[in-house]
């Protein structure tokens, strides 16, 4: 059991009773709770005033205000909502978050920037959960709504957006369907539709999983055996599996002995030998007439005889659990059941912590163990007891995915501003700000649409339109956009000239109809807003409203998308603050 | 203590002096009217990679075998280099032998087209190790090319190529689809004036929000415009305009877009672009082989000689490295299907060609058996000739690039043995 650590779970029950919050008790909890509300409807309304007139630094402060005295009523709501026995408790989560984040910030005597501004929040939350900017309209009513849990709201309404799956999907599909030449009669669109509803349905983590590395059936029964077509040998399946749902990096060992950890070879054909008896077919050139929907994946009652199912370095070895037993299989029975079971029991050692070290780095570009798929002895984790606190409670919790978002957006260290501050500036390891994100290409090309297309789910329908094609505009954009790097460092900007040449001088059309449609009739510091608000998610700051009214007026017909067309090149338009 | 990232940024800083004046005149382009590109430093040997998309028969190209029981129609032809015979549909190119060394002990382990360029673009198998590795061309951009000059250092011309993998989209090529055509997207939809006009509102955007993020990444993102306009304003990025060339010298290439890819290829070699590739497809001749092999070895004779032509008038060559290759061989034996015989894929012996460099011409690597079946004598693997090639430019191929996860991937993996020395 060399390569298991467990939890100190005594420990780690002690910490996390410090950090939750004590139910309230109230006399007439409805008078009070309204009486809570309309003050707290007061305060937000002066905290949103005084925030309109301040430069930004300043609103950042008020709504930190305000944010604490909506982050302790919203725990006490969530109280009162007295979630069942054995759910995901978000608030209390994200709370521990805070508690854990801070221990380690005094020590290393980091003060954490301040909380976010509103439209900070707004583009980041968009952005993080669905993968797309907002409307102006939606925008402007966030930016207008003076209550005082807008915030908590947001995020309840994110996660049930139906981009929720989606984006998802797009991260997930990347890591479980290889771009390969082997692949290019494998069709992802069932597969990428298939993941977004599950993760839009909350599946639990640990059934998904189950569901995913169990799947037999045709592709169109259970789109889910796609996984299965697009990684058609057992290495390929053991290196999938274990670095996506476990967080371990498998693969050097399949040819030799791990340098930096000690996973032997044995240790590889082990896991492999779970997979020795899937059978999944081999797809067709479509253009030939073959329609691949039919296609299955079946676990047969021996060996695999496909071609090339084994590699050459293939060693015979029993089925072992990863840093684990040896079970007893029947070779009757699938393999494949008996190693989901062990991967999703809560106890097992990695599961639960690589789901909540991965979602943990979607939301702040790097994990709390980072390479987030090495979860390795010599890997430590920069928080090691917020990553075994965060993995026991979403174990414990259900593997509820979607809570598991909510309570780490709810925590003020994911609503801390991206603006460093005089003793963080240097800190890049311990969330005392956040760090700016460059988007993905799904991401860029989800919110070009929304600017130049207004059509939110113009990506969705051209995935639909490339019916049997392999690759949808919106593939093709993304693809050309990460140029096939292996996984991009979300806090870098990595596109490279041809990326940049295409943002620059192709657009230039669609740039005008947009900002033509955009304004209208508009002028001066309302048209600036307008454009601001549709590809920012923000108004213009006063110096920003009027020196660019000054140049609208100088540039009255191509002024508008002269303006869009710096906005949608600049930084701020395509990182993510 | 730091992470890459920041390791990348603070060199970044520390190169431009301090924090605060990494930002001043960024777009200091702009100003200069089609701005005088710096030279290239260092002077580094270019490649040309010659790519016969299909896989080329070698029998019918540079490794005939007349008293073989696959012979095929054509017939060899001496060349300019003492003891080489060719196929007499390369004239040309025989003409030129003595600039030329053919690698015939080409053996290499994958049979499938996209298996296979792979491999010989990347030296690695496809999917190993759970990577994507760099093909050759962005190797060469990251080990040769100026990082900040305004060309790109990796172009490719015509179909797909095979990209940066792992190493990152910097180093991805800039792909020309037609050469006809140009670079996609180069010219600027709108006028210079007005171009200015907008970069102008840009940059004040991009200062303010550095000022406040001060975000690493937003730098990078200034780089890499300033690089992008660059190119669009250089004077260089008229090599990528193939209408200038003279009617004459035009001609010398032929017709088609191989042709005029080639032409495109000396023009970006001239102005220091480090490594081009150019696509011709077609050699996948599993029927009709002799009629297809005839017209496309007619296409290679006429641009390959006109190019090394060129190169060498230009003085060039002896800096330049040419390879001429597919993703295999075909087989010995001539297919019966149809009435149109064929060759089939055939990776087990093949045969590859390489000119100027600096290399020894009139040599040979390697040898095949008299039907052209085995490698009787120093075969060479897809190792052995990616690493001679990265000797020939200069390139320390055990030099080790960083995956993502951190773990050292060699440029070319242990095990190679290359003949540089043999041919250099």
């Amino acid at each position: 059991m060399r390569f298991v650590r467990f939890l100190p779970a005594l420990m780690f029950a002690t910490a996390f009773a410090l950090a939750m919050p004590v139910p309230a008790v109230g006399a007439d909890p409805k008078a009070e709770k309204q009486a809570q509300k309309k003050k707290a409807r007061e305060e937000a309304a002066k905290a949103a005033e005084e925030a309109r007139r301040a430069e930004e630094l300043k609103q950042a402060e008020a709504a930190k205000k305000a944010d604490e005295a909506r982050r302790a009523r919203a725990a006490e709501a969530a109280k009162k909502q007295a979630a069942p026995p054995g759910k995901f408790d978000a608030a209390s989560v994200a709370a521990f978050i805070d508690a854990e984040v801070g221990k380690k910030l005094t020590a290393e005597k980091l003060d954490p920037s301040p909380i976010c501004t509103d439209a900070e929040f707004l583009r980041r939350a968009y952005l993080d959960i669905t993968g797309v900017i907002p409307t102006a309209e939606r925008a402007k009513t966030f930016l207008d709504d003076t209550s005082p849990d807008k915030r908590a709201k947001l995020i309840d309404e994110l996660l049930t957006d139906p981009n929720y799956g989606r984006k998802q999907a797009d991260v997930w599909l990347a890591k479980l369907f290889p771009r390969e030449s082997n692949n290019r009669f494998v069709q992802p669109q069932a597969f990428h539709t298939w993941l977004a509803g599950e993760f839009n349905s909350n599946t639990p983590w640990d059934k998904f999983v189950s569901i995913l590395v169990t799947a037999v059936g045709t592709v169109d029964e259970h789109p889910e055996v796609t996984f299965f077509l697009a990684n058609r040998s057992v290495d390929k399946l053991t290196d999938a599996v274990s670095q996506h749902f476990l967080g371990v990096r498998l693969s050097c060992a399949q040819c030799h002995n791990h340098p930096f950890a000690p996973t032997k070879q044995a240790e590889y054909w082990g896991m492999a030998a779970f997979f020795s008896k899937v059978n999944a077919q081999n797809p067709k050139n479509p253009k030939k007439g073959n329609d691949n929907s039919d296609l299955g994946v079946q676990e047969g009652k021996g060996p695999t005889k496909a071609k090339d199912f084994f590699p050459e370095s293939a060693k015979k070895v029993s089925a072992k659990f990863l840093g684990g037993p040896e079970p007893k299989l029947n070779a009757a029975e699938p393999y494949r059941p008996v190693l989901a079971a062990w991967m999703t029991d809560a106890a097992n050692p990695f599961f639960a912590k690589a789901m909540a070290n991965r979602t943990w780095a979607q939301m702040f570009g790097h994990g709390i163990v980072d390479p987030v798929d090495d979860l390795i002895e010599k890997n430590t984790p920069s928080h090691p007891e917020l990553l075994d606190g965060l993995a026991k409670q979403f174990a414990a919790g259900g593997f509820d995915v979607k809570g598991l978002i909510r309570g780490i957006a709810l925590s003020q260290t994911y609503q801390r501003s991206a603006r460093p501050n005089g003793s963080n500036k240097g800190d890049s390891e311990f969330f005392s700000h956040l760090s700016v994100k460059q988007m993905t290409g799904e991401q860029l090309y989800d919110s070009l649409q929304v600017v130049l297309g207004a059509d939110r789910d113009a990506g969705k329908k051209a995935q639909n339109q490339a019916g049997k094609g392999n690759v949808s505009p919106r593939d093709r954009f993304a693809l050309f956009y990460s140029a096939g790097a292996e996984e991009v460092n979300p806090t870098a900007f990595d596109a490279g000239i041809p990326q940049v040449l295409k943002q620059l001088n192709s657009n230039n059309a669609r740039i005008a109809a947009a900002a033509k449609s955009m304004t209208g009739t508009l002028k001066g510091e309302a048209a600036v807003e307008k454009l601001y608000l549709t590809a920012l998610a923000r108004r213009p700051t006063a110096d920003e409203a009027k020196r660019l009214a000054e140049f609208l007026a100088q540039n009255p017909t191509e002024g508008p998308a002269d303006l869009l067309w710096a906005i949608l090149n600049s930084s701020e338009f395509c990182m993510i603050r | 203590m730091f992470r890459d990232y920041d390791r990348r940024l603070f060199l970044q800083l520390s190169a431009a002096g301090v924090a605060s004046t990494a930002l001043s005149g960024w777009m200091r382009v702009l100003a200069d009217n089609a701005s005088a590109n710096t030279p290239t430093g260092k002077k580094h040997k270019s490649c040309i990679l010659l790519w016969m998309d299909g896989g080329p028969s070698h029998k019918d190209t540079f490794d005939l075998k007349p008293d073989s029981k696959g012979a095929g129609d054509f017939k060899p032809i001496k060349s300019a280099a003492t003891g080489i015979e060719i196929s007499e549909h390369l004239p040309k190119i025989a003409g030129l032998m003595n600039h030329g060394v053919l690698v015939r002990g080409m053996s290499t382990p994958e049979g499938a087209h996209p298996r296979a360029k792979y491999n010989l673009h990347t030296g690695y198998r496809e999917g190993q190790g759970g990577l994507v590795y760099p093909s050759l061309g962005a190797i060469v951009s990251k080990e040769t090319g100026d990082p900040n000059a305004a060309m790109p250092n990796f172009v490719s011309i015509g179909n797909r190529s095979y990209g940066a993998g792992f190493i990152g989209p910097k180093y991805q090529p800039l792909i020309v689809q037609d050469p006809a055509k140009g670079v996609e997207d180069l010219k600027s939809a709108v006028s210079d004036q007005k171009f200015n006009t907008r970069a102008g509102l840009l940059e004040q955007m991009e200062k303010a929000f550095y000022h406040e993020y001060q975000s690493g990444a937003t730098i990078d993102h200034q780089t890499t415009i300033d690089r992008a306009v660059k190119l669009m304003r250089s004077k260089e990025a008229k090599a990528f305009d193939i209408a200038s060339e003279p009617a004459k010298a035009k001609e010398a290439y032929g017709s088609g877009k191989f042709a005029e890819g080639v032409l495109m290829a000396r023009r970006l070699v001239e102005i220091g672009v480090p490594f081009v590739e150019v696509n011709l497809g077609g050699w996948d001749t599993h029927q009709d082989n002799f009629t297809k092999v005839k017209n496309l070895s007619g296409q290679v004779d006429t641009a390959l000689s006109a190019l090394l032509t060129d190169l060498k008038d230009r003085g060039l060559l002896d800096t330049t490295l040419v390879i001429w290759m597919g993703e295999f061989g075909r087989t010995p034996n001539i297919n019966t299907r149809g009435d149109k015989p064929g060759r089939d894929h055939y990776p087990k012996a093949w045969s590859l060609a390489m000119f100027g460099g600096g290399l020894q011409g009139g040599r040979v690597i390697g040898k095949t058996d008299k039907e052209g079946a085995t490698v009787t004598d120093r075969p060479v693997g897809t190792t052995d000739f990616l690493a001679t090639v990265c000797e020939v430019l200069g390139i320390d191929h055990a030099k080790e690039n960083e995956a993502a996860s951190g773990r050292p991937i060699r440029i070319v993996d242990k095990g190679n043995k290359p003949f540089t020395k043999e041919i250099l």
